[in-house]
This record gives C-alpha cells, structure tokens and sequence, in this order.
C-alpha cells in the first residue's frame, strides 16, 4: 500500500512543516514544500526555499543525505496550490490557528483530486472543528497526523480519525508513515492535546508545582524524577529548557481552552509568575539565553553552570544533591517509600501522572497500550504510565490513593489485583477496559525479538551474546552484554553459531533491540588488560575476532547484520563480514580506532580495502582504494546516517534501509532467506598494494594536514602504522597479497599501538570524559 | 645472641645499582645528594644503630616501660640514647629543610628506617611517629600551628603521636566517639578516651603532640564526621618554652606481647585544648595521609626485624655444632659439623635471605616513587609514581611484615630450643614482630585496601607502573645470554602471567559479587608481592652477572647475590602458581560453613 503514495504535498515549511518534508525525502520519497508568499523580495518561494536551506544546516540534522534533499521542490501556496494534484498524500503544518487552517482547506478543495488524503498536523485543535463547512468528500478525505519534534528522530505519530474519515483513506496515510517514514502510529481520539501531550504537559506543571511547594531545588526534583522513573536524564526541568520554556503557557492555554470543565488540568496547572519572568527577559531555554539551568562565564572566563532557586528566582551555582537511597534508585516503591522529601516528591509526581494517565483510558485513547507507547516514543519514557503502576504494583497503588483519599481511576480498579500487563502462552498481553486480558497485536508483518524472547528460550547463549530461532530457519544472533560490546564471549558463540546453524537452519542475522547494535570491544575491558600489560591476552583476542568474523565471511550460509544507532568499531567491523547488511535508516558507522590511538584489528582495514576496490566509481590502480580507505578510517570518520553509511560505502548499493525501527527484523530475515536461495560463500579477495611507495604517498598528505593544525602528531604515528597495513607492508606491485596477510599486518599494528604510552592516554581520556585526547 | 650488622653494601647496591638509570632515578632535585654524601650518611646511621640503640634492645625489653603516678618512663638508657639521636639530625633528616629538617630522599631515609628498626624495634617507634605527625601538621595545619610546633618536633624536642583508636573503635573508624567542642577563641576542646596510642607519653622529650581525631558536635555520622585536631600535652609558653599543662592524662600502659620499651598509652582528653588541622570533618584525609607514610614505615619495620632476626640466625647456625652433614663430616677436626651444613637449615637461612634482600630492593623501588611523586618535575611522572605508591603501599605494610614474622620464627627456630629461651634473645624478635602484621591497619585490611580500592581504580590505572615495569623486565630478554638469567626471565613471564590472570579474575568476579574479592585478597598481595621481588631480583643478578663478567673485585657480593637469586627463582617463586590456584577457587569454600557452626 506503500507505494499508493508516491509524492507527497507539505504545506507550510515552518519547523515541523520543513522538517516532516525532509522525513519523506529521506525515505526516498518527492515532496512538494509550499508556504506563503513573502511580503517582500522578488522570490515568490523564498520562505520554502528558506526553510531547505535552513534544514542543511540544522543539528541534529533533519535530513540524512544531501540525495534525500534534492528531492524537494518548494513553491508557495498563492501559484503552486494546483500542483497538490501531483501528490498522494498532503500535510497542512501550518500556524497553529484554526481561520487560517480552514481557509485553507476551502482553498485546497478547488484543487485537490478526490481520493487524496489531507492531514493536519495539528497538536491542540480538534478534527470535528477543522472540517467544520467542508464537503462530505472532504471530510471523507481528512485525518490528523500528529508528528513529534523533530519528526525525522522522535519515532511517534498520533492519528486521530474523524467520524467521517474513510478507513481506506486512513490506513493508506497510516501504512505510509508506518513503513516510508518509520513511525509507530498511536491512535488517538479527538479530544484536546491527543495523548502523549496532554499527559506531558501535565506531568511538567504538576511536578514544577510540586517541588515549588515542597521546596525541592531543581537538581534534587530532577534526581528524583528523571533515571529512577525511567524518564531521560535531562529530568523535568532540563525537558522544559530543551523544548523551550515559553511553549509551556501557550500548550497549557490551548488545552485550558478546549478541555472539559472538570478535569484535573484545571486543579493542577496555575500561571506560575517565576516561569512568565523568565520568558519576558528572555530565558526561554537552551534556544534563549538559557533557562531552568544556564551555563555562564565567570570574570576570569571560567565556565560555570547556573540553576534557578526555585524560592528567589535567582540563579546560583548549581548543586549536586545528596545521592538517593541506593534501592529508590531501581525500586519505585523503594522511591516513594524513602524518607524526607525524596519520597514525598516522588508519591507526588508519580501519582498525579498515573492517576491522570489512567483516567484517559477510553477517552484519549482506546487502551493502555496506545498510551504507554505515546509516552513512551513521545517523551522517551522508559516506561509507559501503566507499566509504571505495573512495577508499582497496582494494588499498593490504589491503597494508597485510596488512604489519601483521591478517587481511584476506574482501570486502576480493573487492575487492582493483578497487573496491566502479563505474558499468557509466551504472549504479551493487556488489560482492556471490559477486565479482559488481549493481546498485544503488532501491526502487520512487525516481528519483535522481545516477543521472540518471550515465547521461546535461546538455542544459545553465554553472558555477551545469544541465539534465537526468529523462525523459517533464522537464526538471530543478539549481542546481550553491557553496551552490547563485543567481547570475548560474543566471539566464541560465534564460532558455536556457525555449526548449529549449518547443520538445521538457513541463515544467520545479526540484530538486537538495544539502543545501539554495538559500540564495539569493551574499551573499558581493554583499558584493564593493557594496565596490567597483559599484551598476549590483547593478542588472542584479536587474533579470535579475525578468526570469528572470516568464520562468518565463509560460513556456507548467508549472514545479514542489521544496525541501529550505533556500529562502530568492532561493532561496524562484524557488519563489514555479513554478506548483506539490512540497516535502519538511523544507522551511525564507523571504523573509530583512531580516535583511540589504536587501528581496527577485526578485518576491518582489509574488508573496506575490498570494498573500494570493487566500488564500480573507483579509478583504476592500486592506491585510490587505498587513500580512500585511509581517509575514512584516519579520520574516525562516522556515518549520520544509513543513507550516508552508503556513500561512504560501509553498505553496498545491494544493502537495504528500514525505516521502521519495528520492521528491522522482518527485512533482515527476507534478505537473508533471499539469499539463501543457492547461496555460495564468497570468493577470498586478493588484493595488489602498493606498499613503500603508498606510505610515502600517504604521509605526505598527513603531513600537509599536520602543518593546517589538522591532525596532531601522534595522528601521524597512528596514520603510519594504519598506512603500514593499507599499503600491504613490504608488498610490492607484483605480489599478491593475501586476506591472511593484512589480518598479520592488523595484528601487529595493533599490537605495537596499544603498548604506546600516547595511545593509553587517549583510551583512559575516552573512558573518563568521553571525549578523544587530541595528542 | 643478637647480631647486627646493617647491611651496608646491599643498601649501597639496591641505591645505586639497582635502579641506575631505570625507574624513578634521576630526579634533578636531588642531585646535590651526591653518593659519596649518601654513603657517609648510611655509615653513620650505621654507627648509629650498632653502638647506640642496639646494646639497648635486650635489655629494654627486659625492663620494660613503667607507669607510676601518671608518668611513662622508658628504660635504662633511652633518654640518653634519644639525644644522642637528636643531637645526630636523625629526627630531622626527612623533614622538609623549611622547618630545620635535611630534606633526605626517602630512598635513603627508608634505608636508616631500616637499621633503627633492626637495631631497636621499640626505640624507632619514638621518633617514626614524630615523622608521621609532621608530615600531616606540614600538609593540612594553618601556618601559625606549623610555626608554633614543626621547628620544635624537626629538632626532636617535642615528640608526635596519632590517637586514632579508642575501646570500641579500632579498624572502623566511623564508630569514633572522642568529642570537639569550639570555643571562642578559635581553638577546641577534646574530649573522650583513646586506647593503644603508641608514644602516648613518656620522659623523652619536653612536650608530646597528639593528632587527635574527633567529633565536631554537629559533625555527620560515620567516617565523613571525623575531624583531626592537634593537642599538646603542654601548651605552648613564650619564646619556644612549654608552657602550661593541658588537659591531657595517661591512664595506663598496656602489658603487651613484644615492643615492651615502646610505651603504649591509654590517654584522657578532659576538656584538652586543640586545633583543628584541616578542615572540619575532613579529617581522615589528613590522617590518612599520615597513615600512608606510616604503612610504608610499619613495612620497613617488618624488614628491619627480619634483617637482624636473619643475622642472629646465621651467627648461631654457623656456631652450634651438632651432628655431621649428610654426605659426610664438612669439619673432622670438630666433635661435630655447625649446622650451616645442613639442607634444612639452609633452606631456612635462605628463605630469611631473600625476603630481606627482596623486601629492601622492592622497598627501595617503592621509596624512588616516594621521591618521584614529590619531587618530579612533570606532572605525568608525578601521576606515575603516585600511582605506584599508591598500589605499592599496601603491598609493602603486610607483605615486609609478614616475611619479617616469618624470618623471626625462621631465626628461632634454627636456634632451637635455645630460642625459645629468653637469654638468646631472638625469641624478642617474633614478638617484636608481631605487632607489625597488625597496627596501621591490619594485613587483612591491607590486602583489602588492595584488591578493593586500588586494583579496580580507574580501570586498574594504579597497576600500570607495576605491571608494565615487570612486563619490561620480562622483555628485556636480550640480556640473557647467561642460561641461567634466561630461566629467571622466563619463570618470572610466567609468575607474571599468573599474577595477570588472577588480576583479571578478582576484578572480574569482583564486580558481581564484592566478596569474592574479600575471599582473594591476602593470596593475591602475597601473589604480588613475591612478583614484584622476583622482578627485582632478576634485575639485581642481571646486574652481578654483568659486574661478574666485568670482572669486578666484589665477586663475592655479586655471586652471593645470583645465588640469593637462584633461591628465590627456585623455592619461592613457584608459590604464584599455587596461590593463583587458590585465588581461583574463588570465594565458596570460604564462606561454606554457617557462622554458627564454627
């Protein structure tokens, strides 16, 4: 149904308008971008136009390629309007104002083919009022998309279908979002603020109110409500300052003005005189001069950060609050539970939030899986509300707001004496409104390793990694280690994978649901070992990661990794070994060894060598595959995104992107059942290098780049002995070199790197800040 | 019969030999200590301890210290022997030159450490501790306190303490009760009773200064409540004199196993005045900046006692005719052979030989970081020495305690019967020495300070200098022509290895579950501690080999220094793999037995 939409109209190129365009290009899809005309200058589409120039230079950058913006036309809506009939899809992202919006729509009704969706990407006012006055063929045709900012990183979209919307219509725009722009669609009712807003902004005011009159300062108010509630580390107030301080009052006066009379919004959220201050000169976040907290300079040039005094409005250096009780840290009940004002806040927060989320079931939303996945993708909340009463226990939570006396949310009823959810025959199940337990339905072809995990028990496993049948003769192999690193353990199932799946299975695919596919070695294990000079141990496990990798390279079955977020290192290394890589389209590669003082020593040199080598744009000879991949590696170079990842060619024109996180497995298992059809291992390469000469050639550009303050000069003793190995050693144009005697040269590069005093002062300096040492 | 000879040659070859060039040497601060200078400075303390302190050993052992109407005295002869000791700079000699001290390396401080602790193990006790409460009041006091005391406990006028212990509170220092009060005039007053407070009182010296650690009244709970304060017995008068008494008492000496001329107080602080040194409830800092000192210095006194304990043996096996070696009589011309002949006994005097040998070149190396730390110029060097100390320090309080202990009953048990008599005097040692596994912190909570805190700090950073000095010297293979240093060289790659492996072990298991570092911790120090001599040792029959090809006039020295070597390659070093066996085995056996089935 994807394909049902093949360009898509955006109008208005604010921020969001802009920014969901640039999310359909990025998913290879033709956007027309349309604003109003200037008031002044020549350039009818300068504001449009604005807006793409804008985005290219905008971080984190709502486009992932410079392809992907190509594929937008801009135009303005007083010429352009009649093109809408070139498109299947159009978003109205304009100003927040309901005569603007419905002129609009009147306008576009002269235009647009029957058949073809409108969506607005409204946050506060309903649809019933957005199609007031239009046709029934219109309305048929009207849905709300509600995207989150920024629309190309935030993986949620509220869909509110009208009464009249047509369901066809409907699942056409839903599908499309779903698989082309990678979201997880939310269906929300038509009620003021949708879900994850209303919520949220609920949750901001109480607990801004709540420690105002508990007389909390920020720091502890955030210590207590941000990582032991599952909320981001930014907490509360660092939230508000990264949104913008001022969008507060005007969501809240938005909701204030279409919510019932009577719901809790109206007892909880009150002007608060300190956060107007601070918007009227101008602390109106990290966009302003800084909000709840700021960094400033002191006289002497020193930097220093600031935080308001809740009590004064002053600001003040900031504090660090006493550590928490070490349980309230992993134990919400452990948390309310603690003694002073740590417990106090936290009952505060936690229960005004959940008892209002809980109140939203069958009003905002159908069931409480819609409104733990809005929190959830909306506010990076680690759990959603009902998951939270669930490690509360409902129960306990309805007592105590039974003995304050605060009325009990029928659903929290429903779940008093079991939970919201459980797991029934290997099965994720939650509680509807009717007391029943459902399913948790995934939409169509989404398969989740987490419901794998579930229903099955690994065919492998040890305490880095494990094996899972993800079904029709796939295996999954899952990095399970801390930060998914690539150790020891993951290496030896590895090489247990490659008989078991030889012997009843047909592929091999390497995925996970961590936040990263894997940073690679454990730099903090490698720190240990070359403290204690452990060298040979060093050895070995360089010398079993080149074993492990060429073992899946050669595997007679086919090997499909599947990235997100980060593979870098090791963990881009294992990538360049499979023989295709499904990555999604938020995929960040990268060989940054050097960065470290250290050179990839997992066949990384040699398998990008082979890729330039047989990229059909590569001018012939020995050395430009060679240059091209010591500027790539030298540099710690790391892809933004897959897209990007492509040209740098850490994926080959052959590789495939998913755009939906939630569809990663399923792609990753056709490819390799795909290629399971008459596999045959690849051919080992060879490579002709060009050796002494190549190194000269090389250090001369190093040295150029030292003499621009470009690289320092231990880059130039790394980029020697990474050249050392790119160029083949003491090869020569005439010989032959062969896969085993790059891994040779790998081995002893880094061999001789990582007992380089210069290099253990990048590693301790990157494990201590997280910053590389420039030395 | 107590023989002692400081080892002077040895001394000379660990400081100029041993190290020439390599770690830690080389500070250009130091420079005006030339070795001529240094040597002579050993010879006298040499003198020092032979003729002053050592005829005084015995007896003060026998008499003992005494406690009569709340005074201490110490025996027959130390008062005389204390001024002489300070009319000498001995008490001055590490101090800094600021404050009338000579600002002597700690290489070489620790050398005379060792022969006043061999020649007279409860006299050292006097002035060490007026060293460890000088470098606390010269770190952390306000300037007008360092005025008031420094110059006075430099000159060995007034003597220190560290009153840290009270009844109930002796390792966890978080359960202390001794109170501070402040009063207007900017000074405290202490109150509450300490225990165990070595060179509490006594007739020595005008004044003693107490550090005191106590209790601000609004002071936190537990350790991060504790403050340090300085209290003088006397408080200071006009012009340098003493002035009028505080409020300070003795209640008691205690009657203990050994150290008998050491006096050992129970003092009362009623109302006492004092100063806060540093900052308030930050007081362990300042006291543990002592205490690391001091551990070095318990260390040293371990090998001092192992050192004459060591001598008095080999005195009396070279003596003691009984029976006749067994491939035959060595002296026909003798009713019996001296039991030196036989293999066992041998086996003994050997084991005491390389301890002190290996403990004086690892403390050695240990005190060349000392002095790196101060006094480097870069602060990377600094860094590295400092991480060195740091990791070294426990290593040397319980590893050089333990060996001492052990060669003290080494030593008695060559001589017999006749050295569980008294009159021999070597049975003195093994009580003597017996405090040192315990004071400054117990071996225990050494081996725990280790495998807790330093092993796992930033990534195992305080191991680098060690480990990678030790990986160097295996690598430095090129200088094993001789079969005999290439089989050092390999065995110690291996002890090496075991010593890697149980490092990665214990942090491993250790970040699941903290007690399985508990469990290994006293088997990994001694792991360690026998790596670090054996490294030292290969280094030192590296360099008689090549003294020995060089034809030097010292064959003797160098070639009883290969054999020592030998021994220790041999007998000893093969204890790391049993102890990486028994560090694997990890925690369950240990822990198998319900506490109330013991």
């Amino acid at each position: 149904m994807a394909s049902n939409i093949r360009k898509v109209c955006v109008i208005g190129a604010g921020t969001m308008g802009a920014a969901i365009a640039a999310q359909v290009t990025n998913a290879g899809t033709p956007v027309l971008l349309l604003d109003i005309v200037p008031r002044e200058g020549a350039d009818r589409d300068a504001i449009a136009k604005g807006a793409v120039a804008k985005m290219l230079k905008t971080e984190p950058a709502p486009l992932m390629s410079t392809a992907a913006a190509r594929l937008i036309e801009t135009g303005n809506i007083e010429d352009h309007l009649d093109r809408v009939t070139e498109c299947d899809w159009i978003v109205e992202a304009v100003l927040e104002r309901l005569d603007i919006k419905q002129a609009l729509y009147a306008r576009l009704e002269q235009f647009k083919r029957p058949g073809t969706a409108v969506s607005s990407n409204t946050s506060t006012i309903p649809l019933g009022k957005l199609v007031q006055n239009r046709s029934d063929a219109f309305k048929r045709d009207f849905l709300i998309t509600h995207f989150f900012n920024p629309p190309r990183y935030m993986r949620l979209i509220e869909i509110v279908r009208g009464s009249d919307t047509a369901p066809e219509v409907a699942a056409g725009v839903e599908d499309f979002v779903d698989r082309a722009l990678g979201k997880r669609v939310v269906a929300a009712r038509d009620t003021p603020g949708f879900i994850a807003n209303r919520i949220g902004n609920y949750w901001l005011a109480s607990a801004i109110n709540a420690a105002i009159d508990q007389g909390l300062t920020i720091e502890r108010a955030d210590q207590i409500g941000g990582k032991p509630m599952g909320v981001p580390k930014t907490g509360i107030f660092g939230l508000i300052d990264l949104v913008g301080v001022d969008l507060m009052p005007l969501v809240s006066q938005s909701l204030a003005a279409t919510l019932p009379a009577g719901d809790a919004f109206f007892k909880t959220v009150r002007p608060l005189p300190l956060v107007d201050r601070m918007i009227a000169e101008g602390f109106t976040g990290r966009k302003g001069k800084g909000g709840f907290y700021r960094l400033d300079k002191t006289p002497g040039g020193e930097r220093v950060k600031l935080t308001i005094d809740l009590a004064t409005g002053e600001y003040r250096p900031e504090c660090v609050p006493a550590p928490l009780p070490a349980l309230a840290e992993k134990d919400l009940n452990a948390l309310v539970d603690a003694p002073g004002e740590v417990g106090r806040y936290a009952w505060t927060i936690l229960r005004d939030v959940l008892a209002y989320a809980a109140g939203l079931v069958g009003e905002a939303a159908d069931d409480v899986v819609a409104i733990d996945d809005a929190m959830k993708l909306g506010y990076n909340w680690t759990w959603g509300p009902f998951e939270l009463i669930d490690r509360f226990g409902p129960g306990r939570f309805a007592a105590r707001l039974e003995a304050e006396g605060v009325e009990i949310p029928a659903i929290v009823a429903l779940a008093r004496d079991r939970s919201f959810y459980r797991v029934e025959n290997g099965r994720r199940q939650f509680l509807a409104a009717d007391g029943s337990y459902r399913d948790v339905v995934r939409p169509d072809g989404v398969l989740l390793l987490a419901d794998v995990k579930l229903a099955s028990e690994p065919i492998g496993k040890n305490a880095s990694a494990a094996l899972w049948d993800v079904g029709d003769g796939v295996v999954c192999l899952e990095f399970t280690g801390k930060m998914n690193a690539l150790d020891e353990d993951v290496l030896t199932l590895i090489q247990q994978a490659i008989p078991l799946v030889e012997s009843g299975y047909k592929a091999l695919v390497i995925y996970n649901e961590g936040a990263n596919f894997s940073a690679g070695a454990n730099l903090g294990l490698a720190m240990f070992a070359i403290n204690i000079a452990a060298w040979s141990e060093i050895e070995k496990l360089t010398a079993a990661g080149q074993q492990a990798f060429k073992a899946l390279k050669y595997a007679p079955f086919p090997v499909v990794a599947a990235p997100a977020g980060l593979a870098l290192g090791g963990g881009c290394e294992i990538l360049l070994h499979a023989d295709a890589i499904q990555a999604h389209a938020e995929s960040y590669i990268g060989l940054v060894e050097c960065g470290v003082g250290i050179i990839p020593g997992w066949g990384g040199t040699g398998e990008m060598l082979d890729r330039y080598a047989r990229s059909p744009g590569m001018p012939k000879g020995p050395m430009p595959p060679v240059a091209k991949s010591f500027e790539l590696i030298s540099t710690a170079r790391v892809s933004k995104s897959a897209a990007e990842a492509r040209e740098l060619l850490f994926l080959s024109a052959s590789d495939g992107i998913t755009m939906n996180r939630d569809r990663l497995l399923t792609d990753v298992k056709a490819k390799a059942l795909a290629l399971a059809v008459a596999y045959r291992p690849p051919d080992r390469p060879t490579f002709r290098l060009p050796g002494e000469s190549g190194r000269a050639a090389i250090a001369v550009v190093v040295r150029e780049a030292r003499a621009r303050g470009l690289a320092t000069a231990y880059d130039e003793v790394v980029g020697g002995r990474l050249a050392e190995v790119l160029t083949g050693g003491d090869a020569d144009l005439v010989d032959i070199v062969t896969e085993d005697q790059l891994l040779l040269l790998e081995r002893k590069a880094l061999a001789a790197s990582v007992k380089d005093e210069r290099s253990q002062a990048r590693i301790e300096h990157m494990l201590e800040t997280g910053k590389p040492l420039r030395n | 019969m107590q023989v002692y000879n400081a080892p002077l040659r040895d001394m000379r070859f660990v400081l100029h030999e041993l190290f020439d060039g390599g770690d830690f040497g080389g500070i250009e601060a130091l420079a005006e200590f030339t070795p001529d200078l240094l040597d002579a400075v050993l010879e006298e303390a040499a003198r020092l301890a032979q003729e002053v302190l050592l005829p005084l050993n015995a007896s003060g052992d026998s008499e003992g210290c005494t406690f009569e109407n709340g005074v201490v005295r110490t025996p027959k002869g130390f008062k005389q022997a204390y001024q002489s000791f300070c009319r000498g700079g001995w008490t001055a000699m590490a101090a800094d030159p600021q404050w009338g001290g000579q600002g002597l390396p700690a290489a070489v401080t620790m050398l005379i450490e060792e022969m006043i602790s061999a020649a007279n193990l409860s006299f050292s006790l006097y002035p060490g501790l007026t060293g460890g409460a000088v470098t606390a009041i010269a770190g952390y006091a306000s300037e007008d306190l360092k005025r008031s005391y420094l110059p006075k406990m430099v000159s060995g006028e007034w003597s220190g303490t560290m009153c840290l212990t009270e009844a109930h509170c002796g390792t966890d220092l978080g359960l202390l009760r001794t109170k501070a009060t402040a009063s207007d005039d900017g000074s405290y007053r202490i109150s509450g009773e300490k225990i165990f407070i070595s060179a509490g009182d006594h007739d020595l010296t005008e004044n003693v200064v107490h550090l005191v650690l106590a209790r601000l009244a609004d002071a936190p709970a537990g350790v991060k409540g504790i403050s340090l304060f300085l209290v003088p017995k006397f408080l200071p008068g006009e012009g340098g004199a003493v002035g009028p008494r505080n409020g300070v008492s003795v209640a008691g000496i205690e009657h203990k196993m050994g150290m008998k001329a050491s006096a050992t107080c129970q003092m009362v602080f009623d109302q006492a005045r004092g100063w806060l040194v540093g900052e308030p409830n930050k007081g362990l800092v300042a006291m543990f900046t002592m205490m690391n000192a001091e551990r070095v210095g318990v260390g040293v006194q371990g090998l001092g006692v192992g050192e004459i304990a060591y001598q008095s043996a080999v005195a009396y096996a070279r003596e003691r005719l009984q029976g006749r070696a067994l491939t035959g009589a060595k002296r026909p011309d003798l009713p019996a052979d001296p039991i030196i002949v036989h293999p066992d006994v041998r086996r003994m005097l050997m084991t005491a030989r390389c301890y002190t040998e290996g403990c004086r070149a690892l403390g050695q190396w240990v005190s060349r970081a000392l002095d790196a730390e101060k006094r480097e110029s870069e602060p990377e060097a600094r860094a590295r020495a400092a991480d060195f100390v740091a990791m070294l320090t426990p290593v040397v309080k319980a590893l050089f305690t333990d060996l001492g202990s052990e060669a003290a009953n080494l030593a008695v048990q060559v001589y017999g019967g006749h050295g569980y008599i008294r009159e021999h005097g070597v049975e003195q040692f093994v009580r003597d020495a017996r405090i040192t596994q315990i004071y400054e912190g117990t071996n225990g909570i050494q081996a725990l300070d280790l495998v807790g805190r330093k092993l796992p700090a930033r990534m195992g950073r305080t191991l680098r200098p060690f480990f990678h000095a030790v990986s160097k010297a295996c690598e430095e293979t090129c200088a094993d022509s001789n079969p005999q240093l290439a089989g050092f060289t390999a065995a110690l790659g291996q002890a090496l290895g075991a010593l890697q492996l149980a490092t990665a072990t214990i942090a491993r298991r250790a970040l699941a579950d903290p007690e399985e570092a508990g469990a290994a911790a006293t088997e990994y120090l001694r792991l360690l501690g026998i790596v670090g001599m054996a490294c030292t040792f290969l280094k030192a029959a590296r360099i008689a080999q090549a003294r020995l090809d060089e034809g030097s006039s010292e064959r003797a020295f160098y070639q009883a220094k290969l054999a020592t070597a030998s021994f220790l390659f041999d007998r000893i070093l093969p204890q790391c793999s049993a102890l990486l066996l028994a560090i694997k085995a990890g925690k369950r056996s240990t822990m198998l037995l319900e506490a109330d089935a013991f």
